[in-house]
Formats: C-alpha cells, structure tokens, sequence
C-alpha cells in the first residue's frame, strides 16, 4: 500500500490522504474518548444507581411492611426503567425482606421471589450476610461486574429489609456505535468535503511540478530563453526554490555556452595563428637553400652542369614548398614521390647555408638497406626540421651529424648535436601543448605529429647511448612501405 | 398502561362524582366495581355510564378500587348506591346485601376458577406441585381469586407454610401478570377474567396457561344495601336485566363478554357458602 499509494497522482493522492487522515483522527480520538467515558461512565452508572436504590428503599418501605410483593414489582418493574442498560437486561433491582430473601425483582426470573438473596451466591456474586449489611454496601466481583445493597430501616432504625441492584459488567462496556457513530458521519461529512477539494488541490499542486518538470526535459533541446519562458511563478516556497534552481541552472548553462563559444572561436583563432606559422615556417626554411641556389646560379650559373644541377634543385624545393602547402590544406590528398638519396643531399645542402651561418659542422651519413617507401615529402620536411634544431640546438662551433638508415621494415632519420642536451623527457615537455604554441618549437612539434599521423615514432635517444661528443640525439622513423600514398593525409 | 387507564377512570369517572354526591347537588346513582371485570376501561364506562343515565332517569356513574374491601366500605359507608363484587363477599355481608342483578356468562349467571401457570413450567400440574412455589391469589375476599385455593390447597394436603410464598396480586388481571412474568409460578384467578383476556388477546395471558378448572360457582352479583330504599335502584336493576334486549345493551354486553344480566336467586351462592364453612373451618 505504502509504495502503492506514491505511484498515484497528486489528485488522487491528496484526497485519499486526507481521507486517510481524518478516519485515522477519528479512530484515535474514538479511543480515547472511549476510554475517558469508560471511565467517567461508571462513575455516573453507579451514581445513578445509587439514586434509583434511594428512590425504592423510600417507596418500597411501606410494601415491604405490608409483604406486598406485587406492588413491590410493580414499583421495581417501573422504576428499574431508570437504572441504566435495563432495557437490555444487563441492569435490574430487587427488594429483599429483613432475612435477605427476595420479595420482588424487577427481573422475576433472576431475581426469582422468596429465594435467599443474602449470604448465597446469585447470579455468580456472592453477597454478604444480611446481618452484615447495615449499611449501603458495593460488592464488585471480578468480571467487573457490580451489586449494591442498600438496608431499609424502620423508623426506629431497624434493618426491615434491602434493596439490592445489580449491573452487570456489560453496562460499563463503552459503547463504540454509539461513540464512534459521531465521528464517523463527521468523517464521512468531511471526506465528502475534502475528496472534491483535495483532488483539485492535488491538480493544483502537481500542475506546476509538471511545468517544472516540462521545461527541465526541454533544457539542452530547445534555447534556454524559452526554457525559461516555460518556468511557471509560483508562490509555494519548495516549488518556488525548485523553480529559482532550474533558473538558475539554465542561466549557467547558457553562461557556460557563450564561454564555450569563446573558447572555441580562441581556439580557431590559435589554430589559425599555428597554420599560418606552420605555413611560414615549412616556406622559410627551404626558401633559404633556394635564395643560395639562385646566389650559386647568378654565380656559377654559366657552367651547364652547375646550373643544371641548381636548377633542379631551385625545382625541387619549389616543388616541396608546394606540396606542403598543399599538405597543409584540409581534407586534401597529397599526391607524393618517395624518398630517394638526392632528398638528403638536397637537405643537407639547404641546410648547410643555416650551418654555416652558425659555424656549425654539419655532415650526413647513409645505410639504406632496402628501398625508400616513404613519403619525400614528409621525410624531407622532416630531415630539414630536425637539421635547422641541431645546427639551432649545437650554437657556434657546435657539430650536427645526420644519418639516414632503411630496411625493410622501417626508415630512420637520425640527427645528433652537441650543445645543450634534451633529454626524453624535456623532449616531451616540448612536444605537448606549451610547445605547440611555442613557435620555437613548432619544428619538431611538426615531427612528432607527423609520427604519429604515418605511424612512425618520434623521440630522443637516451644520453647513454649517444657517442660523444654529441649530446643529443633526435630519431625519426617511420614505416618503410610502398603504400604511404594511401596513409598520408594532409595535415591540419 | 391498564393500569393507568384505570386510574385515569377513577379520576375522570368516580372522584369527583363521589365527591358531587356528598354535597347532595344533584341525584346520582354511584355503582361500585371491583376486578370482577376488567374496570379500567375507561371509554366503555362512560358509554355504559351514558346507557344507563338514559334509562334509569339520574346519573349513573362508575367507582372503581383494586379490593373488594375498598369498594365494601364505600357501600358500607353509603358512599355507593350498588356495587359488583364477588360472591364470596356477598356470603359473608349477606344480612346487609340485596341481589340486584346477576351476570349471565355463556347462558349461565355461573363461572369458575383457574389455576394458572406460567407457560412452560412442565413440571407444574396441579395444586400438589404447588409445594416449594410462588403463587399469587387476587383479593382476600375474592371466591375464585383466594378462597377456591384455599380449599384446593388444603384438599391437596397442602399449608400456607407448604408454599415458598403467596401474595394477593390486587385483581385478577394482575395475577395473570405476575404469573407471566414469573413473579409467581402459579395464580389462582377468575375464570371468566382470564377467559375475556385471552378473547381480546392480551400478551400478559398469552404467557399463562390454565392447569385447573374449578366446579361453578355463582357470578358475582350486582349488590346494594339491604335496607336502602332508593327507588332508582329499582330501575337500575330493570335496566340491567333489559340490557340484553336492546342492540345498545347487546354491544356493551358484547364488550363485557356477558349475554346479559338476570334476577338472581341468594340460593345460587350456596356452593360458595359450603366453601366459605369449609375454609373457615380449617382455619379454625
């Protein structure tokens, strides 16, 4: 019943509640009222009691006198009437003569005339020797059950007799019809009153919950001003904290949206700032090699295999800065060649014109155990980055040696520096999201993505295993297959 | 509620017409009646008190006591002019009463004595299971209410020490009483009362049952004094014995459970009076 009844709506719920309520309140107060006119109403039984013996040890004083037993009947008959509960028998009066017999009852066949009423047990009561009563006496027996005698005295104070009164237990039995009956028709009056309004105040009550709980679900669906426009106004404090807390939460909402909006539109701006600088960034480096290309052609450009050679060079690189900027649009596919040992050279060679700005040694070594199935672009990029940061890394007077090994399974590019060391885990630190922002490294931030992005790696060899003099040492690999085409995706 | 019908007569009835009487204002004709009959009925009394006035020429009234005593000193006394009493008290004042009229009760001016019970008490038959019990007698000077029990009683080898107790119920009607509700076993009573009770179907009878008829006895008289010379007794007396000739009569006549009124004979009481030798003699 209990998780019965929360399932019903509030219309039903707060009637039945109420109806609940009241009978309970009725119940209780039934009780109690019971067991106070339990107790009152034996006061007032017995008091009455008494009276109606007063009234016939006075009436039946003469009759006595004259052993008129009829007329005592008639007198008991009538005035047993008074004595409480006697229409249902549980009362009745008898007037005994001076030897304790019966000269009427008011109930003949209990009460039955000229049998001994004192000393013997009538009715299951015993009563006390007529000689011992002289005066009014109250015998309770144990089944709460009570008999008073009352001595009738001559005028010369003489016992002539007694009126006897019994009142059975019964009587004093509170009378729950009676009591309740009362309380019943005023609940059955107030459920018939509080039904109706209770149902309507149940309505009225869950009708703004409902709203509540309407413009809660639409939170996230719909624009928070109508969500708010849904809220109801109530006057109920609970209701009302309810209401303030979903108006709340909805203006948090939106504050946290308009926040997201900025942060989002911040992070396009800062994603725009990192193209535009990687863009420049992978377009200056090889612009370098290429300004050095055309010195050497303005110079030496009169010898065939010089200018050739220049030529190609100047075309390669022009080549490479397109395809980068190609790389760098979204969604866009990189048609690429694959790596060959001229790529390194071309690298070495633009990065040299770096090297000796900086007096720095450079030089490269090869082992290419198997074919070069990478992408020359990606790689090419990538060996320039990691040669610029060396020669950057090593300082003036530093040395940067680059090795290129293959075989089947992967190519490794390899730079070493002296200088400054980096370990794996400042290497790291680079890598993350502080360096992605820092233009200074963004070189090798563009290496790391590309690892991951081609399913190479990326990192920094332990200082252990570094031969000296050089202090550091950056490896990039990646696998040496025949499909990169099908892998390589622009990057962002 | 009988009974306070009755009281109602002797207040709306008999008091103050006893009273009118001794002031001598006007002639009346003042009847007694005892528990002979069922006296509280106060309509019919007044219709039988209206029949005779008309007839008789004065004012006939009614004055009804619950003893035969009561009623005998008011006669006595010449505060009555005629009363209806039993036989047995027309025995023993016979020197000072005159039969006026005589009852006839199914064609007879005969009746006789119930013993009575209470209905269902198996173990009760007759006057020699009476040893140990409650019985209830109607008047002291009533022929079938006390002395055809005292003669039964003693007939049956019985005392009045014999019985747990007796007690005089003050009319016929409440012996049938008593003996309904239980205050007494057994009643002795008018056979002609309780048979008139049980035609208009009275709960109190309802609840007895007769285990005794007596022998018959005279009905009890319509009596006035001796030596009174009031010539409207005469009169009263015709009117009486005309009574069952006239359609008037024979309604009131009905309601009395009587076929009429008859000139009595002093010899019709002869029976009570072997009774009245026979008990006193015992007592003796």
């Amino acid at each position: 019943m209990i998780s019965f009844i929360p399932r019903l709506p509030y219309r039903i719920q707060v009637p039945t509640g109420l109806a609940v309520a009241v009978t309970v309140s009725v119940l209780m107060v039934s009780i109690v009222a019971a067991r106070i006119s339990e107790r009152t109403a034996r006061r007032e039984i017995v008091v009455t009691v008494q009276r109606v013996i007063t009234l016939l040890a006075a009436q039946g004083r003469p009759l006595l006198v004259a052993e008129d037993t009829f007329r005592a009947y008639a007198l008991l008959r009538n005035t047993a009437a008074l004595l409480p509960d006697a229409d249902k028998g549980h009362t009745r009066a008898a007037i005994l003569d001076a030897d304790g017999r019966f000269l009427a009852g008011s109930d003949p066949l209990r009460l039955p005339t000229g049998e001994q009423a004192l000393g013997v047990s009538v009715n299951a009561r015993l009563l006390p020797r007529a000689k011992d009563v002289t005066t009014p006496r109250t015998v309770a027996a144990a089944d709460g059950s009570l008999s008073l005698l009352q001595p009738i005295l001559s005028e010369d104070e003489k016992v002539i007799g007694f009126v006897l009164a019994e009142v059975d237990a019964a009587t004093f039995a509170p009378d729950w019809m009676a009591l309740s009956k009362p309380g019943l028709i005023g609940a059955a009056l107030a459920i018939l009153v509080l039904g109706p309004l209770g149902w309507l105040a149940g309505r009225r009550m869950a009708q703004p919950i409902a709203q509540i709980v309407r413009s809660i679900a639409l939170i996230g669906r719909v624009d928070p001003a109508k969500v708010r426009e849904l809220l109801p106004t109530v006057a109920d404090i609970e209701l009302g904290q309810i209401a303030g807390a979903v108006h709340r939460l909805v203006g948090e909402m939106v504050a946290n949206q308009a926040n997201e909006q900025r942060a989002l539109a911040a992070e396009r701006l800062a994603a725009v700032g990192r193209i535009t600088a990687a863009v420049a960034h992978e377009i200056n480096n090889p612009l370098a090699g290429l300004l050095t290309a055309v010195r050497t052609l303005r110079l030496h450009g009169d010898a065939p295999d010089t200018r050739l050679r220049t030529v190609d060079l100047i075309e390669r690189g022009l080549h490479q800065i397109g395809t980068m900027t190609t790389a760098l649009l979204p969604q866009a596919r990189v048609e690429d060649r694959c790596l060959s040992p001229n790529d390194l050279e071309d690298v070495m060679t633009l990065a040299r014109a770096n090297a000796s700005t900086h007096a720095v040694s450079l030089d490269a070594a090869r082992e290419l155990g198997a074919d070069l199935l990478v992408a020359s672009t990606v790689f090419r990029q990538v060996m320039l980055n990691l040669l610029l940061n060396a020669i950057k890394a090593a300082g003036e007077g530093g040395q940067v040696h680059a090795a290129l090994y293959a075989d089947p399974q992967t190519v490794r590019f390899t730079v070493s520096n002296t200088g400054r060391a980096m370990s794996k885990t400042e290497l790291q630190q680079r890598l993350g999201t502080e360096g992605g922002n820092d233009p200074q490294g963004f070189g090798l931030w563009i290496c790391q993505e590309f690892a991951i992005r081609y399913g190479g790696g990326f990192e920094a060899s332990d200082p252990s295993a570094i031969s000296p003099p050089f202090s550091t040492s950056l490896s990039f690999w990646l696998p040496n297959r025949h499909h990169h085409d099908d892998q390589e995706v622009a990057a962002d | 509620m009988r009974r306070r019908r009755f009281l109602d007569c002797i207040a709306a009835v008999g008091l103050p017409l006893v009273g009118a009487h001794a002031s001598a204002a006007a002639p009346t004709l003042r009847v007694g009646l005892t528990a002979v009959i069922l006296a509280d009925q106060a309509a019919f009394l007044a219709r039988w008190s209206e029949y005779l006035s008309e007839r008789v020429g004065v004012a006939v009234t009614f004055v009804a006591r619950d003893s035969y005593q009561a009623i005998l000193d008011l006669l006595f006394a010449k505060q009555l002019d005629a009363a209806w009493i039993c036989g047995y008290p027309y025995v023993r004042h016979q020197a000072q009463l005159r039969l006026l009229a005589v009852p006839l009760y199914q064609g007879r001016p005969l009746y006789q004595s119930y013993l009575i019970r209470t209905r269902g008490a198996a173990n009760l038959n007759g006057w020699s299971d009476l040893k140990g019990r409650v019985l209830a007698y109607s008047d002291p000077l009533s022929n079938s209410g006390w002395l055809v029990g005292q003669a039964q009683l003693r007939a049956a080898g019985l005392g009045p020490q014999d019985l747990r107790r007796s007690f005089f119920a003050h009319g016929h009607s409440n012996v049938a009483d008593a003996v309904a509700s239980g205050l007494a076993q057994a009643g002795c009573i008018d056979g002609y009362v309780w048979e008139t009770m049980h035609l208009q179907k009275m709960a109190t009878v309802a609840a007895t049952q007769v285990i005794w008829r007596s022998d018959f006895y005279g009905f009890p008289p319509i009596v006035v004094r001796r030596d009174d010379p009031n010539a409207a007794l005469a009169l009263l007396g015709q009117t009486l014995l005309r009574m069952h000739d006239e359609p008037g009569g024979q309604d009131l006549l009905r309601a009395l459970n009587l076929g009429g009124f008859a000139k009595p004979a002093p010899a019709l009481y002869d029976s009570i009076r072997s009774l009245v030798k026979l008990v006193h003699g015992a007592h003796a």
